[in-house]
C-alpha cells in the first residue's frame, strides 16, 4: 500500500490536461452564435408585426411565401445569415487591427 | 479576482488543433441530487407540457401557422405583442436579481445547455460507464465491445435528440396532429426541417460541445461578472483552510506534518465539466455547477475532515466578514423586479379581451341613399381574445344621426375567434359633408366591459 490515500491518479494523469478548443472553432463559433442569437430575436419582433403571408411586393405573396411557416423559415434563414455575415467583418476587424500594432517577430502571443 | 487565470493565450499553431476531450468524473452528493432533480422537473415540463389538453386544445402553444398564442387560458394575438417583450424585461431582471443574489445558480441547474448535457452524459454512462471507463473506452482500439458501445449510445442520443425537436416543433404546431403526421412519416416540409434542425443542435451542443459552449459562447458567462459584488454566493475553495496541500496518510495529523486539509487528490479537477481547477480562484469558465462540491465533501467524508473545503460561499464570508444578503443593489433589482411583475399581471387582467379592426369597402367612397341620407360601408374585424363565446354589437357615434346596420344584430365570436362582417354607417344628408372623423365600437352583450372603440373616416359629399 502507498502511503497516500487518494484516489487513483492513474486514470486521470494519462487523460489530456490542457482542454479546450482550436482558434478556428472558436472564431467559428463566435461568428455564428451571437448571430445565430441575434436572429432569433429579430426574426420574433418582425413577425410579430408582419405576417408573411402578406409580405411580398404585388397583392399576392411570391410562391415560397405562401405558406408562412416557409416565410418564418426564411425570415430566421436571412438575417442570421446576414447576422453571421456582421460577426465575420467584426472578428476580421479586430484580428487584422490586432496584427498590425505588433511586429510580426515579436508576436508570440497577443497584447490583450 | 481570478488570479493568473488570465485569456486563454492564442497559440498559432493552436488553429487547426485537434479539440481535447473532457471526461468529467461523475459525483454522487447534495448538489448533484438536487440537479437531477431540477433535470427531470425541467425537462418533464418542456416534454409534457405541450401534450397536455386545456379546455379543448393544447395547453402551450405557440400557434404559428395561425398566429395566435394560447397559455393554458389565455389567448395571444401578435397585437399583444407588448406582453411578450414585457416579459422577456422581466426575464432579463430577474437574471440580474438571481446572479447579484446567488451567482451563477442558472447556469448550474437550469439553463437548457446544462439540463441537456446532464441528460446526455448520463446516456453517456449507461452504454460507456464511468469516467475511467470511459477514457480507457476511447484509447482503446475498435473491438466489437467498442463497436456495440459507441453504436448504441449514438443511436439513443439521436433517438432523444429527434423527440427533442419534435417536442421543440410541437410549441409552435398542434403535436398530436404532429405526432401522428411523424408516425405516418408525413410531415410538412417545414416541420421536418424544423424537427431535424432542433434535434441536431440539441445533439451537438449536449452530446458533443458540452460545457465548451459555456466557455466559448455564452454571452451570460462573461458578463455575469459585472453583477456579482462581494457578498454573491459564490463557489470557492477556502485557501486558508487547504493549504499547504499536499497528500498524507488516513491517520496522519496534519497539522503536524504542517499540512492544510486539501490531500490534493484532484478529484476537484476531475469533476469539473469545463476542466479547470477551481483551487485557483474564481474563474469565469466555473458554471457553479458544484460538481467540485461534491467531489471534495465526499473525500473529506473520507478524510475524516468536516465538509465544505470546498462550498457555497460569498467573498465575504471566506475573509472572515459576514455575508450580507440584503444590500442596496438587491433592493434596486427586487423593487424594479416587483414592479415589472405586479405591473403585468395588473395589465394583463385589465385587458380588454376584444379587438376591433376597421377598414373602408374600398368600391364605393359613399352612397346616397334613397331619402336623402349617405352611407358608407366598413369591413369590421371582431377579434374574441377571451376563452368564452360572447355575444358582440357595433355601434357608431361622432355625427349628429349616426347609426350603423349589420345583417345580424349580434355577432357571436368563438374563442379565439376572427369575425369579419360589413357595417353600413348611415348619417343624414345635412351632417355629412367631406370628410370627417366617426367612432365605431364594439361591445360584449353579455358582459358590457369587454368594450373597444375605434376610429374612422366617413366621407360625404
Ligand atoms: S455558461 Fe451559459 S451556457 Fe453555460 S450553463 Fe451558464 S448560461 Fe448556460
Ligand atoms: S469549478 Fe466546480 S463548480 Fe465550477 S464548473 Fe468546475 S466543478 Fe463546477
Amino acid at each position: 500500500m502507498p502511503p497516500t490515500e487518494s484516489p487513483p491518479r492513474s486514470a486521470d494523469d494519462d487523460a489530456p490536461a490542457a482542454v479546450g478548443w482550436s482558434q478556428l472553432a472558436q472564431d467559428v463559433a463566435v461568428t455564428l452564435w451571437p448571430a445565430f442569437l441575434a436572429a432569433a430575436v429579430a426574426t420574433m419582433f418582425f413577425f410579430a408585426f408582419f405576417d408573411p403571408s402578406l409580405l411580398g411586393a404585388g397583392a399576392v405573396p411570391p410562391r415560397w411565401l405562401q405558406s408562412r411557416m416557409a416565410g418564418y423559415a426564411v425570415g430566421f434563414f436571412f438575417f442570421w445569415s446576414i447576422g453571421t455575415l456582421s460577426s465575420a467583418l467584426t472578428l476580421y476587424l479586430v484580428r487584422t487591427a490586432h496584427q498590425r500594432q505588433a511586429p510580426p517577430a515579436a508576436r508570440t502571443r497577443g497584447p490583450m | 479576482m481570478s488570479g493568473p487565470a488570465g485569456p486563454v493565450a492564442a497559440e498559432p499553431t493552436s488553429l487547426y488543433a485537434a479539440q481535447q476531450k473532457i471526461y468529467p468524473r461523475e459525483v454522487d452528493g447534495r448538489f448533484d441530487r438536487l440537479r437531477r432533480l431540477a433535470v427531470w422537473l425541467l425537462l418533464g415540463l418542456f416534454y409534457l407540457l405541450p401534450w397536455l389538453p386545456w379546455a379543448g386544445r393544447q395547453s402551450v402553444l405557440f400557434d404559428l401557422p395561425a398566429r395566435k398564442f394560447y397559455v393554458f387560458g389565455l389567448v395571444f394575438w401578435p397585437q399583444d405583442f407588448f406582453y411578450l417583450t414585457w416579459l422577456l424585461v422581466i426575464a432579463g431582471v430577474s437574471l440580474f436579481f438571481c446572479t447579484a443574489l446567488a451567482g451563477r445558480l442558472w447556469c448550474g441547474y437550469a439553463c437548457p445547455q446544462t439540463v441537456w448535457t446532464e441528460v446526455f452524459l448520463r446516456v453517456e454512462y449507461w452504454f460507456e460507464g464511468d469516467r475511467h471507463r470511459r477514457i480507457r473506452l476511447d484509447r482503446g482500439p475498435w473491438t466489437r465491445g467498442k463497436i456495440l458501445r459507441k453504436a448504441g449510445k449514438h443511436t439513443a442520443w439521436i433517438v432523444l435528440a429527434l423527440w427533442t425537436g419534435l417536442t421543440f416543433v410541437g410549441f409552435f404546431t398542434p403535436i398530436r396532429q404532429l405526432g401522428a403526421e411523424v408516425l405516418a412519416l408525413a410531415t410538412g416540409p417545414w416541420e421536418s426541417f424544423w424537427i431535424l434542425f432542433y434535434g441536431a443542435a440539441t445533439w451537438g451542443n449536449a452530446g458533443f460541445l458540452r460545457e465548451q459552449v459555456c466557455v466559448y459562447m455564452c454571452p451570460y458567462a462573461r458578463f455575469q461578472s459585472a453583477m456579482f459584488d462581494r457578498d454573491t454566493l459564490i463557489i470557492a475553495y477556502d485557501p486558508a483552510r487547504g493549504e499547504p496541500r499536499g497528500s498524507r496518510a488516513r491517520r496522519a495529523d496534519p497539522r503536524a506534518a504542517g499540512l492544510g486539509d486539501c490531500i490534493d487528490c484532484r478529484a476537484c479537477v476531475q469533476a469539473c465539466p469545463t476542466g479547470i481547477d477551481i483551487r485557483n480562484g474564481l474563474q469565469y469558465e466555473c458554471i457553479a455547477c458544484a460538481a467540485c462540491v461534491d467531489a471534495c465533501d465526499s473525500v473529506m467524508d473520507r478524510m475524516g475532515y468536516a465538509r465544505g473545503l470546498i462550498r457555497y460561499t460569498s467573498q465575504q464570508a471566506l475573509e472572515g466578514r459576514g455575508t450580507h444578503v440584503i444590500r442596496p443593489r438587491m433592493l434596486v433589482y427586487g423593487a424594479l423586479l416587483g414592479l415589472l411583475i405586479a405591473g403585468f399581471f395588473v395589465s394583463l387582467a385589465l385587458r380588454t379581451p376584444v379587438g376591433l379592426d376597421l377598414m373602408r369597402d374600398r368600391n364605393a367612397l359613399y352612397r346616397t341613399l334613397p331619402g336623402g341620407r349617405i352611407e358608407n360601408v366598413y369591413l369590421v374585424r371582431i377579434v374574441n381574445k377571451d376563452t368564452r363565446r360572447h355575444r358582440y354589437v357595433l355601434q357608431a357615434a361622432g355625427l349628429p344621426g349616426i347609426v350603423l346596420d349589420t345583417d345580424a344584430r349580434e355577432h357571436v365570436v368563438g374563442p379565439g375567434d376572427v369575425y369579419s362582417v360589413a357595417a353600413r354607417v348611415r348619417v343624414p344628408a345635412a351632417a355629412a359633408h367631406g370628410s370627417q372623423l366617426i367612432r365605431v365600437q364594439v361591445r360584449a352583450v353579455d358582459e358590457p366591459r369587454f368594450a373597444v372603440e375605434r376610429e374612422a373616416r366617413f366621407l360625404g359629399p
